[in-house]
């Protein structure tokens, strides 16, 4: 591991970089798209300083609500973690597999060659973005931090990562799983893997996922994933990343994440819910029945959300099924006095009873 | 058209700077918005139209991207809420069947596209149009530049199609200036009944109604 990096002298193009990255962090630590969660930060945080050892220091976490799998690290030592990574990691040794990757990248200083790169291609702006507050990311979509470099510094990345997790303590054999899960749902998308621009120009899902393999196979057996941990820390955040998952409008890919989510966990009633939610709002052919199924599914876990029987009572109501929809609606606005559509629901209560 | 993702707001403004779109007022009084949708205003507002935008019409106070209403005059069923985007995979489209719920979730999904980030406040059943429709009130951290705004809407599904406004504005200043006569603008609001429209339409009779370009999606006439 390179010794701890002294801040540029400003007047080369590196400390040029610093400094706008500065300017960034210091607009992201006033942004409202911040998840101000000190707890959780320090958490995150953590797994990060486990990772980067003796640049700890150096490593400054900030966790953004935005709905997509992303994580980057800037030159300056800017880290962000986004909602929609921590929603889809099952454990902390899968986050700690996306963060060594990124702090990869840092050690290696691939950033500051991506920059004279883009220079050279007139495409400084866009670098510039992916840094940026919820930057030019949103506009690619999921999996875009996974692509930000070239092939070969991709590999090197994943390849200290892998290290990085060994030495901190973490199971090497989550990191390729993170990479199958996010896979999954580029290929549930309408037109698959040749829908997205990404894969085109890089390695192969398949012989990614394979090398990431050879790397845990190569690192020594074991190390920790720290699931009930993680579920513990995120538990609070599940329902809010749910409902903005939701609303991607991306219902393909969004079933593919909540499927594998509701597989895993059963017994958490949040996933069946959400995935009504998705049935629900796409209104397929036979949508509404999944719909009330995944709903079901989620009043039998227990702890079900209020919206579950919210949904089950649009969906009866849509059918005109005045007895159901009653008895669900008047079980939301029982659970959920405060709801924001109180009113609205009551007035289909009424409606429903004349 | 999409009411807050940056690139389509770029658009607009190139195109206004461009001088391919252009900005009309909206005179006080009964103002025909479509086929059959008429609303009374208090004051006059500004109606911009440029390439690419549609099927609402947006209309503005205080100037782009200050502030913005959205009029929809009659979405039809499988229609998109907002300017088509080619190849993007996120689309919002109406469909007849939808409930308040799902129209609501529809426009939150419209305006979250770019990352923005909506917050439903209240959602209640109120009349617009002469029908039983329903007014939401909202909350929008826009992602462009992180100004917080709200927004006030209403909606109606009538003959299966979609009539809608959606104003929204920085919370601080301008919504409050402008709330009132979003409000009062949606208590006026009148649908005609459909065959009455069609009437009015083929006998070129009284004001001209709204045509919307097949290519463009804008609306001219109104």
């Amino acid at each position: 591991m390179p010794a701890r990096f002294a801040r540029p002298a400003p007047e080369t193009d590196e400390g040029g970089l610093w400094a706008i990255m500065d300017r960034e962090e210091r607009r992201l630590r006033r942004s409202p798209f911040a998840l101000r969660d000190a707890k959780l930060r320090a958490y995150v945080q953590e797994i990060a300083c486990k990772l980067a050892g003796e640049h700890c220091p150096d490593v400054r976490v900030h966790l953004v609500r935005a709905p997509l799998f992303n994580a980057s690290m800037a030159p300056n030592g800017m880290m962000q973690v986004w909602t929609g990574l921590m929603l889809r990691v099952d454990n902390e040794a899968q986050l700690a597999a996306v963060l060594g990757h990124e702090i990869g990248h840092f050690l290696q200083r691939h950033t500051l060659e991506r920059l004279r790169d883009a220079k050279a291609r007139s495409a400084f702006g866009q670098f510039i973005g992916l840094f940026g507050v919820v930057g030019a990311l949103a506009q690619v979509g999921a999996l875009a931090g996974m692509f930000a470099f070239g092939q070969e510094h991709e590999r090197e990345a994943d390849t200290i990562g892998t290290t990085l997790m060994r030495n901190a303590g973490y199971d090497p054999n989550e990191a390729w799983k993170v990479w199958a899960n996010l896979v999954l749902e580029i290929r549930a998308r309408p037109g698959g893997e040749s829908a997205s621009p990404l894969f085109a120009t890089h390695p192969p899902a398949a012989e990614r996922q394979e090398a990431l393999i050879a790397l845990a196979r190569d690192a020594a057996a074991g190390g920790a994933t720290n699931e009930a941990a993680w579920g513990e820390h995120v538990a609070p955040y599940r329902h809010e990343w749910l409902t903005e998952e939701v609303k991607r409008g991306v219902p393909e890919e969004s079933l593919a994440l909540l499927t594998r989510l509701k597989e895993r966990s059963p017994k958490v009633a949040a996933y069946a819910w959400a995935r009504g939610e998705v049935y629900r709002l796409r209104a397929g052919e036979d949508d509404l029945d999944r719909a009330l199924e995944d709903y079901r599914a989620a009043l039998a876990a227990g702890g079900e959300p209020p919206e579950a029987h919210r949904g089950i009572g649009l969906v009866h109501r849509t059918r005109r099924q005045a007895a159901e929809a009653k008895a669900s609606f008047a079980r939301y606005l029982e659970a959920a006095p405060q709801a924001p559509d109180f009113a609205m629901i009551k007035s289909y209560l009424e409606e429903l009873s004349l | 058209m999409r009411l807050l993702p940056i690139a389509p707001l770029l658009v607009l403004i190139l195109a206004l700077l461009a001088g391919c779109a252009t900005v009309t007022k909206v005179e006080t009084g009964e103002q025909a918005v479509g086929a059959r949708l008429v609303v009374r205003l208090e004051g006059p507002w500004n109606r911009i139209d440029a390439p690419g935008m549609g099927p609402a019409q947006v209309w503005t106070m205080e100037g782009l991207p200050v502030d913005q209403l959205l009029v929809y005059p009659g979405i039809k069923n499988g229609e998109l809420v907002h300017a088509s985007t080619g190849g993007s995979a996120k689309t919002f489209a109406f469909r007849s069947s939808m409930q308040p719920h799902e129209i609501v979730a529809m426009f939150e999904g419209m305006m979250t596209r770019d990352g923005s980030q909506f917050k439903l406040a209240r959602l209640e059943p109120a009349s617009f149009g002469g029908g039983k429709g329903f007014r939401f009130e909202y909350s929008v951290t826009r992602r462009s530049d992180s100004a917080l705004l709200s927004g006030v809407a209403y909606g109606v599904v009538s003959e299966g199609e979609l009539y809608a406004m959606l104003y929204h504005a920085p919370r601080l200043t301008f919504f409050p200036r402008h709330r009132g006569r979003v409000e009062q603008m949606a208590r006026s609001a009148q649908l005609r009944a459909a065959d009455a429209a069609a009437l009015k339409a083929s006998s070129g009779g009284g004001k001209r109604d709204c045509m919307r370009n097949p290519v463009t999606g804008m609306w001219t006439g109104c």
